[in-house]
């Protein structure tokens, strides 16, 4: 597997700390975090290539996260993930350039699948644009 | 009429009533007895001044013959007028001009005539104890009253007295009573009235035409009657009511008294005021008829009214609870599919771990792992439930479109297949293969297919059939669900789409799902109706139009 880095960013603990490992165990450089203010923090520190973003989340929710993340890193590649299925948020979402959104509980083996899409996405992007994108951690 | 609603329109009836014929019936019978009255009045002017004139003409009468006989009595000597033929010779001469001297006579102081003229038998009679005479030897002028006297007739006599020195003698005449008579009755009013004199012991002067012969007694209190002229409303003695003018004449001597029966004089007027009272009383009666019917009106229309805003208040609040219902769905599945999303990472975590090569290391590593799978199986069941209310509830927010209709019918049929099972009745779907696409609001025509095969699976009960069948005719979409029950009986057809109508039981449905149907389909541009075949089912029939969605 490419070595590629995941960020998850979740309030519920059990789930977060579980998929976290699981994703390690499958070689998949992950971190965890629980609440976007921490993300937000985490990334000025560490790269990402893609976030996991839980969009229901006391203090800064997952939408505002997202709007910060794709201001500060423009490359960082979001799915938002969501125990709710509004479409509201889905279309805020997609237009604020998540690049998928998806319903718990998912499969691990989808959500892989769809992160290796976001970093796929993230590679060619990149390489069009030729350089690496400023503000690098 | 229910309760409040009697209640009301009875409140409303009497103030309607009250309102309307108390001004109504004050003013007419106000009118009524003010017109009487007025009437009255002007009768009893009118009878004054007629008493007043013929009062004047009597007494102008008698002045007349008064003076005519002083003239003589002063002007003619004693010697003229004791002889006979003389005399004779002035009666006839004073009677020329106008009738009214029966006879003349000269009689001297000791009371006895020494001439007379006239047809009775008197030149031998002696005066001198007789009233009349002494009054006139003491007044020089006298007016009798009428008396009988010698020749045993009634009459009256005006008597002068000439003085010459101590010689006296008294010129005295008779006076027609027929002429009197006649004069007095020109005051009668009508043919029903009556007018005669009255001297003042209450005796008749003059004939009454209803009461009594001269000289009886009259029955008049006279006692009661004011000085001067006046008019007042009596009784007679006979019971009749009347008007009756009063008027004194010469000095107090005597009484006119002038009767009326006002009803002879008032008949006409009063005809006219009686047609008053029956255009009152049909005015009345037109009132209070046309009051009940308005107020009966107004009641019904009332309460239709308040039927249908409460239809449509309870309509609003079935599609806010809807929608509610939808929210809360919504946030149940969110809450769930957390704990799911945990539960599953984390029995895969445990997955992850025991490997097959580390399970067989365990005594019971096939069961560990067959659990492990199955946790996950349930995990996924749980996800398919959640998944599914979500989409549920997002379908419960009205919006508009691509529907399949064929599949909206299939689902709706899974709602109530397991029902249909369970009291072994026959569900039929006939629906048309590649019906096109319409543009129309998902939620809301599940409701309505939803409705109709609820009702369809009451009416048919144990053992029934229910067909379910959709067609594309032209520029609709039609929709049948028939049931092999009763159907609907024919005299209640037309009310089976009123709110809060219904053939079940009290407390087994609010009668409001057809009615909420109906007006779904309405507004989605069609149409739902019943095509009734009573004791062979009910077919209820549903038109959509056939206008295709937007393109994405």
């Amino acid at each position: 597997m490419s070595p590629f880095k995941v960020l998850v960013v979740d309030d519920e603990r059990d789930f977060l700390e579980s998929l976290v490992r699981r994703l390690q165990r499958r070689s998949v450089d992950a971190a965890g975090v629980t609440s976007g203010e921490a993300a937000l923090e985490h990334l000025k520190v560490h790269k990402a290539d893609v976030v996991v973003l839980d969009v229901k989340m006391p203090g800064m929710n997952g939408i505002e996260a997202l709007r910060h993340i794709k201001q500060l890193y423009p490359e960082v590649e979001v799915i938002l993930l969501t125990g709710h299925a509004s479409v509201e948020s889905g279309v805020e979402g997609l237009a604020l350039e998540a690049f998928d959104y998806l319903i718990k509980p998912v499969k691990l083996d989808e959500l892989i699948e769809r992160i290796m899409e976001a970093f796929d996405r993230r590679k060619v992007v990149g390489d069009l644009a030729g350089s690496p994108p400023p503000k690098q951690g | 009429m229910t309760r409040p609603y009697a209640n009301l329109a009875r409140r409303m009836t009497i103030v309607a009533l009250l309102v309307a014929l108390l001004p109504l019936n004050g003013l007419g019978l106000s009118l009524y007895y003010y017109y009487n009255y007025a009437n009255t009045q002007a009768l009893k002017e009118e009878l004054r001044i007629r008493a007043l004139n013929r009062a004047s003409a009597i007494e102008l009468f008698l002045a007349e013959r008064t003076a005519l006989l002083e003239v003589l009595a002063h002007g003619a000597r004693l010697t003229q007028l004791s002889n006979e033929s003389e005399l004779a010779n002035l009666l006839s001469i004073m009677n020329r001009r106008s009738w009214s001297f029966v006879d003349l006579g000269i009689i001297d102081k000791d009371g006895r005539h020494r001439a007379y003229v006239g047809p009775y038998l008197l030149k031998e009679q002696k005066y001198l104890d007789a009233p009349w005479f002494q009054q006139a030897m003491q007044k020089g002028v006298y007016t009798s009253d009428v008396f009988l006297g010698y020749r045993q007739v009634p009459h009256f006599v005006i008597a002068v007295k000439h003085e010459n020195g101590s010689d006296s003698w008294v010129l005295r005449a008779t006076i027609d009573s027929d002429v009197f008579n006649r004069l007095v009755r020109t005051a009668q009013v009508g043919k029903s009235g009556d007018a005669y004199i009255l001297d003042r012991q209450g005796r008749l002067q003059t004939p009454s035409r209803l009461g009594g012969k001269v000289l009886d007694p009259a029955p008049v209190d006279l006692g009661s009657v004011a000085p001067g002229s006046s008019v007042v409303e009596r009784t007679t003695a006979d019971g009749r009511q009347v008007l009756t003018a009063f008027s004194w004449i010469c000095g107090g001597k005597w009484l006119l008294v002038i009767d009326q029966d006002p009803k002879e004089i008032l008949g006409p007027l009063n005809l006219a005021r009686n047609v008053e009272l029956a255009v009152l009383a049909l005015a009345s009666l037109f009132v209070v008829v046309a009051v009940f019917i308005l107020v009966r009106l107004f009641i019904r229309q009332l309460q239709r009214n308040d039927e249908e805003r409460a239809a449509i208040d309870a309509q609003l609040a079935h599609s806010a609870r809807l929608v509610s219902l939808g929210r809360m769905a919504a946030g149940v599945a969110h809450e769930i599919n957390n704990p799911l999303a945990a539960m599953s990472e984390l029995a895969g975590e445990v997955q992850d771990i025991l490997v097959p090569s580390e399970l067989a290391k365990l005594e019971e590593g096939e069961v560990v792992g067959e659990n492990l799978e199955r946790i996950q199986n349930q995990v996924e069941r749980a996800r398919g439930v959640t998944h599914r209310m979500l989409k549920f509830a997002r379908r419960m927010e009205p919006h508009l479109e691509g529907i399949d209709i064929n599949d909206v019918l299939r689902e709706s049929y899974s709602f109530i297949e397991k029902e249909a099972l369970f009291n072994n009745i026959k569900v039929q779907l006939d629906l048309s293969p590649n019906l096109p696409l319409i543009k129309s609001d998902r939620a809301q025509l599940q409701q309505v297919f939803l409705n109709l095969m609820d009702n369809a699976l009451d009416a048919v009960g144990q053992g029934g059939r229910v067909r379910v069948s959709s067609r594309a005719d032209g520029a609709w979409l039609t929709i049948k669900v028939s049931d092999s029950g009763p159907g609907v009986p024919a005299d209640l057809a037309g009310r089976i789409f009123d709110p809060f109508f219904t053939t079940k039981d009290p407390g087994q449905g609010t009668g409001l799902g057809l009615s909420i149907s109906h007006s779904i389909t309405q507004r989605l541009g069609g149409s739902l109706e019943l095509e009734n075949h009573p004791g062979q089912g009910a077919t209820f029939v549903v038109r959509l139009p056939n206008s295709p969605p937007d393109t994405p």
